[in-house]
């Protein structure tokens, strides 16, 4: 955009095929109303599980946060197109170790600070 | 006499409350507004207050931002070596009492502060700025404004903390503020809001930092350099970066909850209404943690260029080095809970925590090995930073050996909150991340400024300065296994600390003269020293000696294919076989885009500031409106678009042609 | 001619072929930049659940979670922020095929919906705090006001960046860079929107649960 004539590219990194860009823009938004659809699905067969408590609590508590992670993958993939880049998705390396972090810093945090482990 | 407004009395009582009218906040109160002055009054005699607005306040240029995140860090580094030099004084001898016990507790409070936040971060900012888009190949790092935005917002809140210790009061409770002593319960003044809000401050700033290089090393690497032809410093910046990610937002989160317990009366880390101070330290060790590895990766970046370019050798081993930072990186978020074994979250806990603290001294040994193989059979100049390297070997080693004793659970309920961990953490921080870093400033000088630093004067400084660190620091790994507990302000006589402690004291002030002579030594170059119109002063093997010294705005004329690791070695390697010569050939300039300078970023920090200020007071209208500036400013800058001026292919060729670089 | 150079070539027809945002360098850089802030994102929230996670029995005198929370009106905020997903997905849709209109007209409604969100979030907030169920009650309260209030404050700032974009977007019509601040405006939005999914299945339906 600003004019110079230095726009070299990084290359595609050796080793490093999993992080090659995707792009898709069909000529009717499918996808969206697809996942539109199914992110509705995912909220009220949660909202169902929870209010007829099918399971034991803590089972359902699993079984729906695994719900909510479903829908914030589709979001990522439907909706935030998470594989577009140009030049290799470097994104994707950080956005990964962001989640694993996140969530071992909730749950080792709880492990750690509700004390479950018996205090010494 | 006509009578004064109420709000003047009001002011002056909560301004300036009875605790910062001692002598110590006076003299310090008198040397900031005669400092004050005196900078003012050199501008206007010498007409320079438009050259400092143009050149430097309002630069986007990462070389120039790097520059002033250095001399920003020199000033802290005497600020938090002062406040070093006046504990050592209380402690040296039994019940003495140089200052007193709450003074005490507000000098060794921003001491820490200090010397982690507004010393250390910005020394390694300034080591980023200036070599990191030199060495991949790159015009600027990827956000050159928010490069600039960063700075500011780190300039204003180092100066807003600095600010605490002669208006309102200083913050008293420790470089990690744990509550409940952080509680307005039980801590009235507005110390800790200093300390909070002018960290959220930092921090965000620092933030912004690590999404920039990590962006600009991911994305704007010269054409042919994979990520495993990268030099080290550039690996260390990536590694760092990634931890900046990952581990300011807890924090960010920790002194927020604490502010708002202050401020807004809500009850995270209060002892009632089922408050929990130690999820702070949980939250607060989180990223303190990570912290530990912001500070000394860099340090070994810098160790790893320096080492090779004085033994002329290629780094030994560089894909295990590679391979042990990242590792670093990864497991730095797996043992923050070491640092409080002794609140006894369980056997389990305990055991899994220590067992991974003492797995990271593997990646850091192995560092060190490769280091000292480096060396062999290499042809090793003395120079400053080249000591600097092998006076940390043993330092750090040592340091980490008794980090090892401390991950051992059952010994750390004995040292713990004992001067061994002051002697631990003063080894691993000063003799890896200040030796690294200085090692990094003397290396990187006549890239920054077209000379060298006198090496004579900084050998001598360098004596005194690591000299002074072993009588300083050892004797504290005893006075911590005699009890001498951290943070007590004076203690009694026959106890057995007395020599120990003296001996201490006597090295702290060793390397306070150290730090005198690197001044001097800056001051004395500056005029003394002949011009390095090479562009490569030691010699070097990577692409920011490439150029000349200090480097144009635009950096490269023509940016180079590096499809090598240690491309300007080989490159001269190449010219010294006749194989090819090193000149920018004309017909290859191009026109090349520079960011404009901008007045946004320095608007942006003052307007930080002061909603800052109006909150440390709690004076919400000056808060609030602090608040509609950063708006304004920000959606003002939102719809600029002229963001560039585009230097032409012509100028380029002159600039060059000036600086002797153009080829037939 | 050397084998870098046909790289080079190749390099050109394929970036031709990208959506306009990720064909300048400097935007796409940008683009690259944001997804860097919502990992910084991702972690303020997870320290917040942590919060959330470990203060959540620690009620004091204070309310349990599963007095303070009512299901209906999380679910009405949940359908709302779903649904302005996926009217900025649309919005980013009708961008790649040109369609001016048809853009601005889903980012106001994606503001407007998003409006709709903040509004129920305070009368919510306001209705606790009148029962005298304000943050100071309880850890457990301090840290679910601030994790959703968080979540709140982000949607304000994206209502914010929402009706600054519509004027821009009128102004300058659609181009590289009113595409990329689009673009991340949507990746912001969405990712808010999982925020919520999150908040809604640990606090709300969690609150059932335990």
């Amino acid at each position: 955009m600003h004019g110079g004539d230095d726009q070299h590219e990084t290359a595609m990194e050796p080793g490093f095929d999993f992080i090659s860009p995707r792009f898709e823009e069909p000529k009717f938004p499918m996808h969206q109303v697809w996942g539109y659809a199914a992110s509705l699905v995912l909220t009220f067969a949660a909202l169902w599980m929870t209010v007829n408590r099918i399971m034991s609590p803590s089972v359902l508590l699993g079984v729906v946060l695994a719900m909510a992670v479903a829908q914030g993958a589709l979001q990522l993939g439907v909706f935030m197109h998470v594989r577009e880049s140009r030049g290799p998705a470097w994104h994707l390396l950080p956005l990964g170790m962001a989640f694993a972090i996140g969530i071992g810093l909730v749950g080792m945090s709880a492990w750690i600070m509700l004390f479950k482990s018996g205090v010494s | 006499m006509p009578a004064l407004p109420s709000f003047v009395p009001y002011l002056i009582h909560t301004l300036f409350p009875p605790w910062v009218r001692r002598p110590t906040e006076i003299g310090a109160e008198v040397m900031m507004v005669a400092g004050g002055a005196f900078i003012v009054y050199w501008l206007l005699k010498y007409k320079k207050l438009q050259w400092l607005w143009n050149e430097w306040l309002t630069t986007v240029d990462h070389k120039k931002i790097g520059i002033m995140y250095l001399v920003a860090a020199i000033i802290m580094l005497a600020r938090g070596g002062l406040d070093a030099l006046m504990l050592r004084t209380n402690l040296a001898l039994p019940t003495a009492h140089f200052i007193g016990a709450s003074e005490y507790n507000e000098v060794f409070t921003t001491h820490g502060t200090i010397m982690v936040f507004f010393m250390g971060m910005p020394l390694i900012f300034a080591l980023f700025n200036v070599v990191v888009p030199l060495q991949i190949g790159s015009r600027d790092v990827a956000f050159p404004r928010l490069n600039a935005i960063s700075f500011w917002l780190f300039a204003f809140a180092a100066a807003l903390f600095n600010l605490s210790f002669v208006v309102g009061g200083s913050p008293n409770a420790g470089w990690t503020a744990y509550p409940p002593l952080t509680e307005l319960a039980f801590n009235h003044t507005v110390g800790e809001n200093y300390y909070f809000i002018s960290l959220l401050m930092t921090g965000i700033g620092t933030t912004i930092t690590g999404i920039n290089f990590l962006v600009t090393i991911l994305r704007m690497r010269a054409p042919g350099m994979t990520l495993m032809k990268m030099p080290l410093f550039t690996w260390a910046t990536l590694n760092t970066s990634a931890l900046i990610l990952f581990a300011f937002p807890p924090f960010t989160i920790a002194l927020l909850e604490s502010l708002l317990d202050r401020l807004a009366a809500t009850s995270f880390f209060t002892l009632s209404h089922g408050g929990m101070p130690m999820m702070y330290v949980n939250l607060f060790w989180l990223f303190g943690h990570p912290e530990v590895y912001i500070l000394v990766l860099p340090a070994f970046g810098v160790f790893s260029e320096v080492v090779a370019t004085f033994s002329r050798k290629k780094l030994f081993g560089y894909p295990s080095m590679v391979l042990s930072m990242t590792a670093i990186m990864v497991l730095a978020y797996g043992t923050w809970v070491h640092h409080f074994f002794t609140m006894g979250a369980g056997p389990a806990v305990n055991v899994f925590f220590g067992l991974s603290t003492m797995l990271i001294a593997i990646p850091t040994g192995v560092k060190v090995f490769n280091w000292i193989l480096t060396m062999w059979g290499g042809r090793v100049q003395f120079t400053t930073p080249m000591l600097y390297f092998l006076a940390m070997i043993p330092t750090f080693v040592i340091g980490g050996a008794t980090g090892v004793m401390l991950g051992a659970v059952p010994a750390d309920y004995q040292f713990h909150n004992s001067y061994f961990v002051i002697a631990h953490f003063h080894e691993v921080l000063i003799g890896g991340t200040v030796f690294g870093l200085l090692a990094g400033v003397y290396y990187w000088w006549p890239k920054m400024f077209g000379y060298k630093l006198n090496d004579r004067q900084g050998k001598w400084a360098f004596w005194l300065f690591a000299g002074g660190f072993w009588p300083t620091f050892i004797p504290q790994y005893w006075l911590g296994l005699e009890g001498m507990t951290r943070r007590m302000y004076t203690y009694p006589l026959g106890m057995g600390w007395h020599t120990l402690n003296v001996i201490s004291t006597i090295g702290g002030f060793i390397m306070g003269a150290g730090f005198l002579v690197l001044a001097a030594n800056v001051l004395y170059s500056r005029r003394h020293q002949e011009k390095d119109l090479t562009g490569d002063a030691w010699d070097g093997r990577t692409l920011e000696w490439s150029i000349p010294s200090p480097a144009p705005e635009y950096n490269f004329a023509v940016i180079p294919t590096v499809d090598e690791r240690d491309w300007w070695w080989q490159e001269k390697e190449r010219r010294r076989q006749g194989e090819k010569p090193v000149v920018v050939k004309p017909e290859e300039i191009r026109p090349i885009a520079i960011p404009k300078n901008t007045p946004v970023p320095i608007l942006l920090g003052a307007a930080f500031f002061m909603g800052a200020f109006g909150l440390v007071f709690s004076w919400w209208d000056i808060a609030l409106a602090g608040l509609v500036a950063v708006f304004s400013i920000l959606i003002y800058s939102w719809f600029q678009y002229d963001h560039y001026r585009i230097l032409s292919a012509g100028e380029v060729r002159e600039s060059e042609e000036l600086l002797g670089r153009l080829g037939a | 001619m050397s084998s870098r150079a046909l790289d080079d070539k190749a390099q050109k027809l394929q970036l031709a072929e990208l959506p306009p945002e990720f064909q300048d360098q400097e935007e796409s850089i940008k683009i690259t930049g944001f997804w860097l802030f919502i990992v910084t994102d991702v972690l303020i929230f997870a320290s917040l659940f942590a919060t959330y996670a470990v203060f959540v029995n620690r009620i004091a005198s204070g309310p349990t979670p599963a007095q303070v929370f009512q299901l209906n009106t999380a679910l009405i905020e949940t359908l709302i922020l779903l649904t302005s997903s996926f009217t900025i997905g649309i919005a980013i849709w009708a961008m790649r095929q040109n369609r001016q209109r048809m853009v601005l007209a889903w980012l106001a409604l994606t503001a407007a919906l998003g409006m709709a969100f903040v509004s129920i979030e305070l009368v919510e907030f306001a209705g606790d705090v009148a029962v005298g169920w304000g943050w100071h009650t309880s850890a457990f309260l301090s840290s679910f006001f601030l994790l959703v209030a968080a979540h709140g404050t982000h949607v304000t700032m994206g209502i914010i960046w929402a009706v600054a974009l519509l004027f821009q977007l009128r102004k300058r019509g659609l181009t590289t860079v009113t595409r990329r601040k689009l673009y991340t405006f949507s990746l912001y939005w969405h990712f808010l929107d999982i925020m919520w999914v999150f908040i809604f299945t640990v606090v709300y339906l969690g609150g059932r649960l335990i």
